[in-house]
């Protein structure tokens, strides 16, 4: 457990659609270098927090804070270079284009304004090549590099989901569902990438399985109706009362060795 | 009191701008579907009658017929080919529709020929209408009643019965719709040929006021595209305020400047984008 | 020979072949002139996934720059070119900036308001454009120490310029930012997530288009000597879209080829039948439903058939398809 100042901050975070509240008074800090889950029922406003603190939705109330610079108002690509990417929990690619071309962009995308230059050739460094091809490597994905992203299996697809947020060499990586609709082996082999990431990066993932949810997060917080439930190490949140309630007693499963 | 006449005047362009309006954001509420040829059924409309009372039939019969002419072929071209690309993306509705327009226009040109031509107003209303100092055509008069009460009649068939329950329901969910066991292809139909009168009768209203010719379409279609981008897709009121505003707006403006009425609308669209995202009240 | 070479090479050589098969030295301009169009506009929708009617916007204000350019100062040709496509780019960042405040159809119907605006200008500011009749009587002398007024002497300089512009764009194309533009057609969202600034992109494109038409529209003016109303029509800009359609949005070569389709066939029609045009709004619907490929996936396709077989391997997923991905 670090006893730094945390990368990423919420501060009282709020989300409003019209005249629904999605998300209210939510305040957590992510510690650098740990792996962070975010669980709760359908409808917390766990995914509204990932728009959110990734600039995807303007926060309505509240401040976010990385590495203690006030972001708040930046827009979400400008988020990118300064150390946050994510994967969305319906596979979001570029379905057209090869898997390499895919990562090459979101490589890319670190150094936005370096493509902006219409005379300037595909990568003349090589840089972003050689990030998509460590990513590939990393993921298992080398094999089917030139392959269109729509052809490939949604295994394969959710794996270079969170590839694309990788490639992108981010300080705070934020995982939404990443085993969603995954088979038993791809699920092991997610949580294997998502430990693996751990090591030089920081995560935070929003998570269904608790088998995983439990087994590697350093913290966990629990969501519920748009607001933060409780908040601490899987063995604290497991026992707490207020979090079987809200999951109904029965949701909280999977191997906690 | 030249600012009251432009301002009646304003309602009345106004209220034409509505009704052209109003079908292209209800075929596009229901139906999700984008129609590029929303201008040519104006077109037709201000052509049918043109046609008729040119073989001197009564003009008021030829206001009632051309309508419905236009929303008989539209729910035709609808049946026959449109149904069939509704699944299809954006970009094919309106490839699709832009070569229909197309079609239509040469069409009209090879039947009336490229120059167009007037359509007198009816004798009935060919005089002003007096109250003190202010003098107005009777004809323009008649339209703003007209139309009032067609707006009035929309929102009832909307708000009121079955169809236009079905019709909202449907712009929420067509699929819920078809389960309830409606027939949501006749629906379709209905609303389409409905939003195509609708232009149809602009079309015929104001051939007497602004006469024909064939390249009205595509100005027709300009303005509906700016009152529904003003107002809001698939709102009824925000095609109703936003269509009265670019009329009133317009018309005062050619007062102050004339050459440069016609401008206003689009700067003010242009003011709309800049500032309010959804449009005054849109939905889609 | 990688595509782009292959392409460039195919533009070289109906850039040759037009003088040996056509009569009129001012038609084969035409269909490079709107080659051009065509290509600029395949930038937006094709590689962007903009669908645009705002194309004639910048083709009439090409028109008109040169027009008063020539007609009113003494600068040079050239200059009066470049000034052409520098009044397009900046119109096309100007309409670019606001259309793409709205996405989808909106922003389809936004291009075609602002279409009908700078009609409106045009027509309301006869003073400077003259109005219905247009600029009349637009000089054609000489650039450097070359006479442009005999026909095929202007051909060759359109030629030029046009293998040149066509080299850029394709550059442009395959650079980086090409690629980048492919992405944001391919799923806008995911480019915004992965740091690029989607509308910088878009804005850009447009800007590019808008030179590249706007020098078409210059080159227009010269070639017919006229700065006509019509340049900048609503009919105008419908045009260079079905030349870019038909020819097929997945690269820029077909774009040469629907113009050169349409200006040829035009020019066959509207002297037998002047409602040509009804055959052409059939032919856009067919082309939409039918042949999205258009007619470079139609010469693709033959090719395929032939029994040498595949001779090119299969199209790259990173090269654009317009395979009805929408707007």
């Amino acid at each position: 457990m670090s006893t730094q100042a945390p990368i990423l901050a919420a501060e009282k975070l709020g989300v409003r659609y019209g005249s629904f509240l999605a998300l209210s008074d939510v305040t957590l800090s992510i510690k650098s270098n740990t792996i962070h889950s975010v669980i709760g029922p359908n409808g917390a406003g766990k995914t509204t927090l990932f728009h959110a603190l990734t600039g995807r939705v303007r926060a309505s109330s509240g401040r976010i804070t990385l590495n203690g610079q006030d972001i708040t108002h930046v827009s979400d690509d400008r988020r990118v270079p300064l150390g946050i990417a994510r994967s969305f929990q319906v596979t979001s690619l570029f379905q057209n284009l090869s898997v390499r071309e895919n990562l090459r962009l979101a490589a890319q995308g670190r150094s936005p304004l370096q493509a902006l230059a219409p005379w300037r050739g595909v990568d003349p460094g090589g840089h972003a090549l050689a990030v998509a091809d460590e990513v590939m490597e990393r993921l298992e994905l080398t094999h089917v590099s030139d392959r269109a992203a729509g052809e490939l299996s949604h295994g394969q697809q959710r794996r270079l989901e969170v590839g694309m947020a990788v490639a992108a060499k981010p300080r705070l990586i934020l995982l939404d569902e990443p085993t969603s609709g995954m088979g038993i082996d791809d699920v092991e082999a997610m949580k294997a990438l998502i430990r693996d990431l751990g090591r030089d990066h920081t995560v935070l993932f929003i998570e269904h399985n608790m088998g995983i949810v439990m087994n590697i997060s350093d913290t966990v917080t629990v969501m519920r109706a748009g607001r933060v439930l409780v908040e601490g190490p899987p063995a604290v949140v497991r026992d707490d009362p207020e979090v079987r309630r809200a999951y109904l007693g029965n949701m909280i499963t999977g191997d906690l060795a | 009191m030249i600012y009251l006449f432009q301002l009646v005047n304003g309602i009345g362009l106004g209220m034409l701008y509505f009704l052209l309006a109003v079908g292209l954001s209800i075929i596009f509420g229901l139906l999700h579907f984008v129609n590029f040829a929303h201008g040519a059924f104006y077109l037709l409309g201000a052509y049918l009658v043109y046609d008729m009372t040119e073989r001197g039939l009564n003009f008021w019969a030829a206001l009632l017929v051309a309508p419905i002419i236009v929303g008989a072929l539209a729910a035709l071209t609808e049946s026959v080919l449109l149904r069939r690309i509704y699944h299809l993306p954006h970009t094919f509705h309106i490839l699709v529709t832009v070569g229909l327009a197309l079609m239509v226009q040469e069409l009209v040109i090879i039947l009336w020929g490229p120059v167009g031509g007037n359509v007198p107003t009816p004798d009935a209303l060919s005089g002003v209408f007096i109250l003190g100092d202010f003098i107005y055509p009777q004809y323009r008069l008649f339209v703003i009643g007209l139309t009032l009460v067609l707006a009035i009649g929309l929102w009832g068939l909307l708000e009121g019965t079955r169809l236009g329950a079905v019709v909202r329901a449907g712009s929420e969910s067509t699929d819920m719709v078809s389960l309830l066991g409606i027939d949501i292809l006749r629906v379709n139909t209905a609303v389409f040929a409905l939003g195509a009168g609708l232009a149809g009768l602009a079309g015929a209203l104001a051939a007497p006021i602004r006469g024909v010719e064939p390249f009205m379409g595509v100005e027709a279609l300009g303005i509906a595209f700016v009152v529904v981008v003003i107002g809001g897709m698939g709102s009824y009121t925000g095609a109703l305020i936003a269509g009265l505003l670019v009329g009133i707006v317009q018309s005062i403006m050619t007062t102050l400047w004339p050459e440069g009425a016609r401008l206003m609308i689009y700067l003010g669209m242009g003011l709309v984008i800049l500032t309010m995202p959804r449009g005054l009240l849109g939905r889609a | 020979m990688n595509r782009a070479s292959l392409h460039f090479l195919l533009a070289a050589l109906v850039a040759i072949a037009l003088p040996l098969f056509m009569r009129s030295g001012t038609l084969a301009s035409e269909v490079l002139i709107f080659a051009m169009a065509a290509a600029a506009c395949n930038l937006l929708l094709g590689y962007t996934g903009l669908l645009s009617f705002g194309q004639g916007i910048f083709f009439g204000l090409g028109s008109y720059a040169a027009g008063l350019t020539l007609l009113h100062t003494s600068l040079p040709l050239g200059v009066a070119l470049a000034l052409a496509a520098i009044a397009g780019a900046v119109v096309a960042t100007g309409v670019g900036w606001l259309s793409i405040r709205r996405q989808g159809v909106y922003f389809v119907m936004l291009t075609l308001a602002f279409s009908q605006f700078f009609y409106f200008l045009a027509y309301t500011f006869k003073d400077i454009t003259g109005g219905d009749n247009g600029l009349l009587n637009i000089p054609r002398t000489a650039i450097g120490p070359f006479s442009l007024g005999d026909s095929w002497a202007y051909y060759a300089f359109v030629a030029l310029l046009f293998l040149i512009v066509f080299a850029a764009l394709q550059r442009v194309a395959s650079s980086t930012f090409g690629r980048t533009l492919l992405a944001v057609r391919d799923n806008e969202e995911r480019a915004r997530a992965i740091g690029f600034p989607v509308r910088n992109f878009k804005i850009t494109a447009f800007a590019i288009s808008g030179a590249v038409t706007g020098l078409a529209g210059a080159l227009h003016a010269l070639l017919i000597g006229v700065a006509p109303l019509s340049n900048i029509e609503y009919h105008m800009s419908e045009s260079i879209l079905i030349m870019t359609i038909i020819g097929g949005s997945g690269n820029l070569f077909a774009s040469v080829l629907g113009a050169g389709f349409y200006v040829i066939v035009s020019d066959l029609l509207s002297s037998i039948w002047p409602r040509w045009l009804l055959l052409l709004g059939g032919l856009l619907i067919v082309v939409a439903l039918f042949m999205q490929k258009g007619l470079w996936g139609l010469i693709e396709r033959l090719v395929d058939a032939l029994p040498m077989g595949r001779r090119s391997p299969i199209e790259s997923p990173i090269q654009p398809e317009s395979e009805g991905r929408g707007i």
